[in-house]
């Protein structure tokens, strides 16, 4: 299992999605993606993201101005 | 003496050449002041018009002009591609060659082009209107001979130019078979990586209706992994399939080669640069702009144009002592054509979230206007009218 952390802060709509899914064509099954992004839009995107694509939205919390997003990837093809 | 080298003739290296040319014409008639552009094109094209030559079959001839014509009096135009550039010692190589050129300040603007390795049999598959107007004009002579199937259009992959585009070729190929009369035989599907048919909102509020109204199937959260030109069916990264008779798909893009490993670049080539003042971050004296840079906004060519005025005049502030420094503000304008003479614009900047803005007919004239004016913008002439419109947004102090 790997984590990739994708670091979006200050960019704005589509930005922080643009980030998750090029971090997603490069992950596998199992692996978590950390997006740290400060476009309040990012959440519930990831949220409506994860659950089209079936991969788990883990949760989000608030750092240092900014949201921290986890994803666990689950939604690809084997 | 100092010596400013530009890399790429294209909308952004070409304004920024023409502005510097412009601020510091006194310094180059003295021979205190080079600029060198480089770029092994001889001819630039007008890349939004490939849409038009795609999907209402325009001449390419139309849309392409001799860069000799393009490049300003002052600068020193060199038709060879660089294959090296070196930040810590300041000197670039061209292709094949192992002279050291030096230089004082670096200019990058290489843009971005579609990248089919990154999907497997997509290649075989596509015909895309990204590549050059040649392509696109292959495009129209296909769709021409289009009598009924099932077309699907829209992103291939992450990141890719003009994000309006493949909205544009849904809507375009929309009013070309109404305008046949055989609409109704005709599927059109979008598809997109993203979970709305435009990712931002409020665009999306404005197009997702008329994606109704115009009978264009939407497929959203589609992340396309593999192409099977053969079956003529797409698979998605989470093994969902999509059967098409024709695929007109915008692939992802790539940085140019060179940029690939480089120590300026992120890990797929893209150039870090600081996103107000566009400085390669750690190197004072070197930039880039336009499409090459990972700046979290739309690749587009106004960026690259108002990116090219910022980086231009603070160089040239730097070199005439006058510290008149200046930044980018982000500001985005991509054109989105919605057909039948109907235009919407996606604008944006860091700090103001895109706006919503209605298709219009006026929208479209000013996409138009900007056509007629594109060529002589890249010599610096429209500034004036540019600084009128954009406002604040123009540059920020
Ligand atoms: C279908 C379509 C529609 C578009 N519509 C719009 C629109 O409505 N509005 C808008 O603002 N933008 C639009 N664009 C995008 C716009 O054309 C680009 O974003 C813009 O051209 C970027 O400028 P640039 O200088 O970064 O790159 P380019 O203009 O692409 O120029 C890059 C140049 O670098 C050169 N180069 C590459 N590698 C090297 C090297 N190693 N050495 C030397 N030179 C090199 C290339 O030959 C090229 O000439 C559209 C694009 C397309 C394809």
């Amino acid at each position: 299992m790997t984590t990739l952390n994708v670091d979006s802060r200050g960019t704005a709509c589509p930005g922080p999605i643009t980030d998750l899914i090029r971090a997603y064509k490069k992950a596998q099954n199992g692996d978590l993606i950390i997006l740290v992004a400060n476009d309040p839009g990012a959440v519930p995107d990831s949220k409506a993201w994860c659950e089209r694509t079936k991969n788990e939205f883990v949760g989000s919390k608030d750092v240092e101005n900014a949201f921290e997003i986890t994803i666990r990837v689950t939604g690809k093809k084997s | 003496m100092k010596n400013i080298a530009i890399i790429g003739s294209g909308a952004g290296g070409l304004i920024t050449s023409s502005k510097l040319a412009k601020d510091l014409s006194k310094e180059i008639k003295n021979g205190e002041v080079t600029i060198t552009l480089f770029d092994k094109k001889r001819e630039q094209e007008f890349q939004p018009g490939y849409l038009e030559v795609a999907f209402r079959g325009t001449d390419p001839s139309k849309i392409r002009r001799p860069v000799k014509k393009l490049v300003s009096t002052g600068v020193k135009m060199v038709y060879d591609n660089v294959e090296k550039v070196d930040l810590a010692d300041r000197y670039v190589k061209t292709e094949g060659s192992s002279e050291k050129i030096n230089y004082d300040y670096i200019i990058i603007s290489t843009g971005s082009s579609p990248d089919y390795e990154q999907i497997d049999g997509l290649k075989q598959a596509n015909m895309d209107f990204h590549t050059d107007a040649y392509n696109a004009s292959l495009i129209y002579n296909r769709i021409s001979s289009i009598k009924s199937g099932k077309i699907v259009v829209g992103i291939g992959g992450l990141p890719y130019k003009c994000p309006p585009s493949p909205n544009e070729s849904a809507f375009m190929l929309d009013e070309y078979f109404r305008k046949r009369g055989i609409r109704d035989d005709v599927e059109i599907v979008y598809i997109t990586p993203f979970t709305r048919i435009y990712s931002a909102e409020s665009i999306n509020e404005v197009i997702e209706p008329m994606y109704e109204r115009r009978d264009i199937e939407s497929i959203t959260a589609f992340n396309t992994d593999t192409v099977d030109a053969e079956k003529k069916e797409l698979t998605s990264l989470e093994g969902e399939t999509l059967k098409y008779d024709y695929l007109f798909l915008t692939p992802p893009h790539k940085p140019a080669g060179f940029l690939k490993g480089s120590e300026m670049s992120d890990e797929d080539g893209w150039v870090k640069v600081d996103k107000k003042d566009l400085h390669i971050t750690t190197y004072d004296n070197g930039f880039a702009i336009g499409d090459t840079t990972n700046i979290p906004i739309s690749k587009a060519g106004v960026e690259a144009h108002l990116e090219g005025i910022v980086v231009a005049n603070n160089i040239a502030a730097e070199i005439t002592g006058t510290e008149q420094k200046i930044k980018f503000t982000g500001r985005t304008q991509c054109s989105m054509e919605t057909g039948f003479h109907k235009a919407t614009f996606v604008v944006g900047t860091y700090d103001r979230p895109v706006e919503k803005i209605e298709p219009s007919t006026m929208n479209y004239m000013e996409k138009k206007a900007m056509e007629k004016i594109y060529w002589g913008s890249l010599h610096g002439h429209y500034e004036w009218l540019f600084k009128y419109h954009f406002k604040k947004d123009y540059f920020e102090k």
